[in-house]
């Protein structure tokens, strides 16, 4: 019935051809496959950096809870005076979870190691805590590294904590975690103190996070084994320094906040030792004749720092306390047991009540400054990757503008052939975001495993199979220059020189420490996807691809077909 | 009743062409911009085509038939004057009738094929009638839409060659499949432009028997060529000239 067809009604719905036209466009070419690698690089790009930075900023803002709380009360030197009753109001407050007293000075600290007379020396920030309400406020026992494995788990063979398990007994690592949170040394008394994990040289990073004694050849130096010496300067009530104090401390735990500069640097023993050490204690204030005045000068602490009710904004929380602390002065100032001259100064005359944001400015500056930088950055790697993405649809349209001739001088319409490329450029647009997506949870979630593979030499298998690809591409290249054709010649030598510098690059890597947690302060890069990052960045991808392949038929189904024609 | 090779290109009376012409160019003026340089191509052309006559426009290169075929076709827009499709001016036509004019009142054959490559034989031929037509409509008829561009393709010679790409086909099997496409939607007048100008002397003459052979069945054929023995194929012979068309024009290349 070679008459059966006519053609009928033109219909003014989505026509068929275009269906027809994007599915061979799409699977006869090389140039689609070039254009979804390059959308989902660009999606992966954007996705990585983007989730790194933003894990990193949350990193930020999550330790400023596990290092000081929320907002902190400190008169450095000198200390605040009555501080049980200021940390009873401030317990008080509803909004307010915990409060603990904090004596902070700087110290130095004699090391254990080398072998030998002379020991090495590290300076320290000493922290004077009453582990119990830390624990409230910042989660101090959640730090300690030396600990029993927590319900079920069980430590990888490479995790030294195993090694300590099967040597001296699973009861071991429950005597340091119990010593350590109570900073109780092995005798009972508290000349007891935790180490920040990076403090002495003892403790390697290894590559699932764990931790290990570094081993040498006068063996290791595991910490919790040791005593260490500390030296502070106390201050005295007129401003001057005093003789330095140095007393031995048993190393009973270590911890590990996360916060490379925090596990750098801090110490931590128990409060009545640091008030001690200090001359934080109470003593009797004598009147202008060196009588007893009958005044005390009470015990004093540096710092109150304060854990908000979750839900709380840290800025409300210090507006309420600060109403406290005025109150609290009030108090002293009336009471006629407190002589006039230890009732502490107002809010700001060196004394400060300040967010953990505010008190870490110096810590938290250089990163917002990190993020600002990373944000003028991104939006020029943005706008590169949409350019990007245009020019190769752009490309690819302009090589179809004959077609589009064609399809006009057979009656397609505008609206018609728009539809083709509207279609094209939203698959390859969606499939490349989809891999792309892939692509980027893949590379996140393996992140930290990523930068420890770079930071070590590459694995003899790396560089082998790289020369063995070579001396496949040079077979084929051999091969190929028999058919008489350059291209393939040209290509095989690009891969056979490609696949050389790859095993060279390989053979000569050493390991490059990029994320070096002394400059990131932190010990490990965040590891999670930012799932609003990869929602916007897919659109972005689908938008840009739609917009790219959009233009260029608009504006080839805009022109006569007869010129769209004369293209070629 | 026009047989091939007969000498019939006497010249009718105009006016007796006018109230049957399918399709006509009246006064045409067109012409390109080449930089600064404005450069006239058709200084007031005019031409009639009548039911079923086989006129073919001859001109040396560069004397603007091309682009009158084109003016005819659709495919571009004349600076004065006007084209006439039964009797109506294509500038009078919304953009969807004149989409609809390219796609079902004329076929166009192009002197270089114009097939698209990603598409086979088949495809490439059903193409026209794919324009305007839904997915449902297509789902529906695909078969005897198939029956037909098949039919057509093995009334060419070409029915060993269905699914193979343009690239896979010689000159001549393309331009086949260009003029199988330009008939599958049973037009009203084939416009070729140069139909044989990119083949060699003997596929040439089977491309115009072909044309011959539709011509014979009553198709409307504008045909251009610069070649006097080609256009000797047709009923009648139009001489391009300066951008008009001299009338009576061909008698002196009659063989």
């Amino acid at each position: 019935m070679p008459d059966a067809w006519r053609p009928g009604r033109l219909h003014s719905a989505p026509p068929v051809y275009h269906v027809l036209l994007t599915n061979r466009y799409l699977t006869s070419r090389v140039i689609p496959l070039i254009a979804v690698a390059a959308v989902a690089m660009c999606v992966a790009l954007v996705i990585i950096v983007v989730s790194v930075m933003t894990g990193f900023l949350d990193m930020v803002k999550a330790s400023g809870r596990t290092l000081v709380g929320d907002v902190i009360v400190s008169y450095p030197m000198t200390g605040i005076p009555y501080y049980e009753r200021l940390i009873d109001r401030i317990a008080s407050l509803g909004e307010v979870a915990a409060a603990t007293p904090v004596v902070e000075s700087l110290g130095l600290l004699k090391m254990p190691y080398p072998a030998g007379e002379r020991k090495q020396t590290e300076t320290v920030q000493v922290w004077g805590i009453d582990p119990v309400t830390l624990g409230r406020v910042t989660g101090y026992d959640e730090t300690l590294y030396w600990r029993p494995p927590a319900g079920g788990e069980i430590f990888s063979e490479d995790d030294f904590r195993s090694a300590l398990e099967a040597e001296l007994g699973p009861d071991a690592l429950t005597t340091l975690y119990e010593r350590g949170s109570a900073l109780e040394a092995a005798d009972g008394s508290d000349r007891a103190i935790v180490l920040g994990m990076h403090v002495s040289i003892g403790n390697e990073r290894q590559r699932d996070g764990t931790y290990r004694p570094v081993f040498g050849p006068l063996g290791y130096w595991f910490m919790p084994r040791y005593e260490v010496g500390l030296t502070v300067v106390p201050v005295g009530s007129s401003g001057g320094l005093l003789d330095p104090v140095t007393r031995g401390f048993q190393v009973v735990n270590e911890f590990v906040s996360g916060v490379f500069l925090i596990d750098d640097k801090r110490v931590m023993i128990p409060l009545a030792q640091a008030q001690d050490m200090l001359r934080l204690v109470p003593s009797t204030i004598l009147d202008d004749d060196d009588e007893d005045s009958g005044f005390v000068d009470p015990a004093r602490v540096t710092m109150v720092l304060a854990r908000a009710v979750d839900g709380v904004p840290p800025d409300a929380l210090r507006d309420r306390i600060a109403t406290a602390y005025n109150a609290f002065r009030e108090e002293l100032l009336l009471d006629p047991t407190v002589h006039p001259s230890v009732v502490p100064p107002p809010i700001g005359a060196g004394l400060q009540v300040q967010t953990w944001r505010q008190q870490q400015r110096q810590f938290i500056d250089p990163v917002e400054k990190e993020r600002e930088l990373m944000r003028v950055l991104f939006s020029i790697i943005y706008l590169v990757c949409a350019g990007l993405v245009l020019s190769i649809f752009w490309a690819i349209v302009y090589e179809k503008t004959r077609d589009i001739g064609i399809l006009r001088s057979v009656g397609a319409s505008r609206l018609g052939i728009s539809a083709i490329f509207l279609r094209y450029g939203a698959i390859i647009g969606a499939v490349g975001a989809v891999i792309g997506l892939g692509l980027a949870y893949l590379v996140v979630r393996n992140i930290n495993g990523i930068h420890q593979a770079i930071g070590e030499p590459a694995p003899v298998w790396s560089w082998v199979g790289a020369f063995a690809l070579a001396a496949g591409a040079v077979g084929m290249l051999v091969w190929r220059s028999f058919s008489g054709f350059l291209l393939p010649v040209v290509l095989w030598a690009i891969a056979a020189v490609a696949c050389v510098g790859l095993g060279i690059g390989l053979l000569l890597h050493r390991g490059t420490l990029i994320w070096d947690p002394s400059v990131y302060y932190f010990s490990e890069i965040p590891n999670h996807l930012d799932p609003v990052t990869a929602v916007t960045t897919m659109l972005g991808a689908v938008v840009f691809s739609v917009l790219g392949a959009f233009v260029p038929a608009m504006k080839a189904a805009d022109t006569d077909p007869v010129r769209a024609l004369r293209y070629e | 009743m026009n047989e091939p090779g007969l000498d019939v290109r006497e010249a009718t009376p105009d006016a007796a062409r006018t109230t049957q012409s399918r399709l006509a160019a009246r006064d045409v003026v067109k012409s390109y911009r080449l930089g600064r340089v404005t450069v006239p191509v058709l200084k007031g052309a005019a031409l009639d085509v009548a039911e079923g006559e086989w006129v073919a426009v001859l001109g040396s290169s560069g004397s603007g038939k091309s682009t009158l075929l084109h003016l005819l076709g659709d495919l571009d827009q004349a600076d004065a004057g006007e084209i006439r499709f039964d009797d109506r001016p294509l500038a009078a036509m919304s953009r969807r009738e004149r989409d609809r004019y390219r796609n079902r009142s004329i076929g166009f054959v192009f002197q270089f094929y114009h097939l698209l490559p990603e598409l086979n034989v088949v495809e490439n031929t059903y193409l026209p009638a794919l324009v305007g037509m839904s997915r449902l409509a297509f789902y529906t008829q695909r078969r005897a839409l198939r029956t037909r561009a098949r039919d057509l393709l093995a009334g060419f010679g070409l029915d060993h060659r269905l699914d193979h790409r343009p690239r896979e086909l010689s000159g001549g099997e393309r331009q086949r499949v260009a003029i199988a496409r330009a008939l599958i939607n049973r037009p009203a007048v084939l416009l070729a432009d140069e139909p044989t100008g990119n083949l060699d002397e003997q596929t040439g003459g089977e491309i115009l028997d072909l044309l011959s052979a539709q011509h014979a069945e009553g198709l409307t054929i504008v045909m251009v060529t610069h070649d006097v023995g080609i256009a000797a194929r047709a009923d009648r012979v139009v001489e391009l000239h300066d951008g008009a068309v001299q009338t009576g024009g061909g008698q002196s290349f009659t063989r």
